[in-house]
């Protein structure tokens, strides 16, 4: 009682981030609530698996079972909702992930517990636990707070908060499995690998992304340059792709891809709302171009107004320095 | 139910050719549109077919349809695949949120609702209102409403209507998409219940006519949408019925060589060759000069049939490409269009090509707003 009950995920063998992100707040919820934060694994063959969320001061429950071997939501399902009745946690946390939200719904429907969905932050208030989540895109947060229930679920995001540094090591306690029969409906098949180019740039972090203003591919080593010191990855407009300095897939606009990272620095790229479009999700943007009436500085959170050779070679100079 | 064959009328298909022989994008990709129509006939194969790139090559120019001597349209079939993969979900990311866009924002940039007037800042615009009948009532368009590239459309109609006094009045934000893009990504649903709430909204409206700014709307609204009360105009057929009753008069010169691109959405499948030449004929000191390919035979610049969010496969010359180098062949200083989507593609090329000193894109309002003003 009064337990937070931490479910870690891992795929093809690994543990996901959000298993060890979601120990960075399982904890705190679970002294407010005079109980323990507890990780869960369930799999086939968790023995290295188990010994890195032991790292954390935390008890890790293992489920060793062949049946887990590879993810079925079917099964996720019933085993979780035999382990509730056994443990009676207070809180059920798990990754607001494709794994998560594949089974959490229906769980909460089978045990009529309430819960709540893609989770930025839990916190402890008037003696009740409230969950903030966000709506419109993230620009607006809403605080959101559990019916009266014995375990309240929830479904936490990716990335909303850093995973805490790891610390004494916690004990190891073997579970039975609590999957006792057969799934009725869900079968595995196979795994599927998603098919991606060289680099996925709808996933990077940094993006130096090139236009018209390049004007030739001798010119691509001193954006490579600059990618390489910042660990940004390269991406380009149409125009880009037209000349041939960039592959297809890393065309942002829309007739290409709509890239969210957290810099995107844009150079030589007039800004088509056709490729604004497909950048707008950035959260910062440095735009330079020697143009002052080019559209790209509309979005522009920093703008440089010069020729992109002049300014490259010394903003990757300053960069490095930085380093 | 219909059958795949039934729907598009596939046994009427004689295999002639003709549409492949026609067809533009066969220079640029692999797309046989005659094989698509004959493998078509075998319902076990559709899937397969669907499965192919090249089914998104197709730019829906209607060159196919205007060449077909059984009066079929066999670009439609290349649609119909295209609505198979919708149907199952399996789109590119880009065409899923702009689909979703026109269903909640009524574009399909992605822009809120909210500020698809915003193009009317500083303007006197008249906007509708359905208890007052009006003569011309202006339809936007959602590219012309939210690029800034081209908006001047809009704007520069603005102020030659109020010079011109023509009574007028343009749609107030609830405007939405036509659905032109909609169609050709093959998302059939959403266009049939766009085309119903179109249909609502617009025949609430007391108007003698709709004009539109764009092509594709005018197409859209004249081919698809049987219940429409109120009859549709394309912006250039207005302003050539001014231009003849005196009401239009220009300042100043356009002393430049213009030559004019016949946008497929107007021309070949609205059959408006004649009025943007003649606009552009009255532009004192302009010299128009003509494609070798044109009207009919006019070269499509590929924006159109929803490839303004699907690029090709093939790294083979775009055809607005080929087109920008045909116009500098002629020595034009101008290439003049009526559609929004060729500017942004020709332009595009223009720019890539390294012309931007020798040679301008503008669509024919542009270089009508100028001629006011000077």
């Amino acid at each position: 009682m009064g337990n937070v009950l931490v479910l870690a995920e891992h795929r093809q063998g690994a543990l996901r981030d959000v298993s060890f992100e979601m120990l960075a707040v399982a904890p705190k919820i679970a002294e407010e609530l005079g109980g323990e934060a507890v990780v869960l694994l369930m799999g086939s063959g968790m023995d290295d698996m188990a010994k890195k969320m032991t790292g954390y001061g935390l008890k890790v429950m293992v489920v060793d079972d062949p049946a887990f071997e590879n993810f079925n939501a079917e099964k996720y399902q019933m085993a979780l909702s035999a382990l509730l009745d056994d443990l009676k946690p207070s809180v059920l946390m798990v990754g607001h992930t494709a794994q998560g939200v594949d089974f959490m719904p229906a769980l909460a429907v089978e045990k009529k517990l309430p819960l709540v969905a893609d989770v930025v932050e839990l916190a402890f208030e008037d003696g009740t636990l409230k969950a903030t989540r966000q709506l419109y895109s993230g620009k607006v947060n809403a605080v959101v707070a559990f019916k009266p229930a014995d375990t309240f679920l929830v479904t936490f995001r990716e990335g909303a908060v850093e995973a805490p540094e790891a610390s004494a090591a916690g004990d190891v306690e073997k579970l039975d499995s609590p999957l006792k029969e057969e799934v009725p409906y869900r079968k595995f098949v196979e795994y599927v690998e998603a098919e991606v180019g060289d680099v996925d740039i709808t996933q990077s972090d940094i993006l130096v992304a090139i236009g018209r203003g390049l004007k030739e591919d001798k010119n691509l080593p001193m954006v490579e340059e600059l990618a390489t010191a910042i660990k940004a990855d390269i991406a380009g407009s149409r125009a880009a792709t037209d000349a041939g300095w960039i592959p297809h897939d890393r065309q942002v606009g829309t007739s290409g891809k709509a890239v969210k990272p957290k810099l995107y620095i844009a150079m030589g790229i007039s800004g088509a709302f056709q490729h604004l479009a497909g950048m707008k999700g950035a959260k910062t943007i440095v735009a330079i171009n020697k143009d002052p009436e080019a559209p790209i500085f509309t979005v522009a959170d920093y703008a440089i107004v010069d020729d992109m050779f002049k300014v490259l070679p010394k903003l990757t100079e300053k960069l490095k320095e930085l380093k | 139910m219909q059958t795949f064959t039934e729907k598009y009328d596939l046994l009427g298909c004689i295999q002639c050719g003709r549409c492949t022989g026609g067809c533009p994008v066969t220079v640029r990709a692999d797309l046989n549109v005659r094989q698509f129509v004959n493998d078509a006939y075998d319902e076990d194969k559709l899937e397969e077919l669907a499965k192919l790139a090249e089914i998104w090559d197709c730019t829906a120019c209607h060159t196919c349809a205007v060449r077909c001597p059984k009066g079929l349209k066999p670009l439609e079939v290349l649609i119909g695949l295209r609505t198979m993969i919708v149907e199952s979900g399996k789109v590119e990311p880009t065409v899923r949120d702009a689909l979703q866009s026109v269903l909640l924002e009524g574009n399909p940039w992605e822009k809120s609702r909210a500020t698809r007037s915003d193009w009317m800042e500083g303007l006197d615009v008249r906007i509708a209102d359905p208890d007052e009948p009006v003569e011309n009532l202006f339809f936007v368009c959602c590219t012309i409403a939210y690029d800034p590239r081209v908006r001047a459309v809009a704007q520069n109609m603005v102020k030659l209507l109020n010079k011109a006094g023509v009574d007028y009045a343009f749609l107030p934000e609830d405007e939405s998409c036509c659905g032109s893009e909609v169609l050709t990504l093959g998302e059939e649903g959403l266009f049939e219940m766009q085309v119903e709430d179109n249909t609502e909204y617009l025949n609430e409206f007391k108007a003698e006519r709709i004009v539109t700014l764009s092509p594709h709307c005018f197409t859209t609204y004249k081919t698809h949408y049987p219940d429409l009360k109120t009859p549709v105009v394309h912006y250039t057929q207005l302003l050539v019925d001014l231009l003849n009753d005196g009401k239009l008069s220009w300042k100043g010169e356009l002393p430049k060589k213009i030559v004019y691109h016949d946008p497929c959405y107007l021309g070949k499948q609205g059959g408006i060759y004649d009025e943007p030449r003649e606009l552009l004929k009255s532009i004192p000191g302009a010299e128009l000069v003509e494609f070798e390919r044109r009207r009919e035979r006019s070269l499509c610049c590929e924006g159109g049939g929803g490839k303004m969010w699907v690029e090709s496969e093939s790294k083979k010359e775009r055809l607005s490409d080929t087109r920008i180098k045909d116009a500098k062949e002629l020595g034009a200083e101008i290439v003049a269009v009526a559609c929004p989507f060729c500017v942004l593609t020709l332009e595009d090329s223009m720019k890539g090509l390294g012309y931007e000193e020798e040679m301008r894109v503008a669509e024919i309002m542009e270089l009508l707003g100028e001629l006011m003003e000077t």
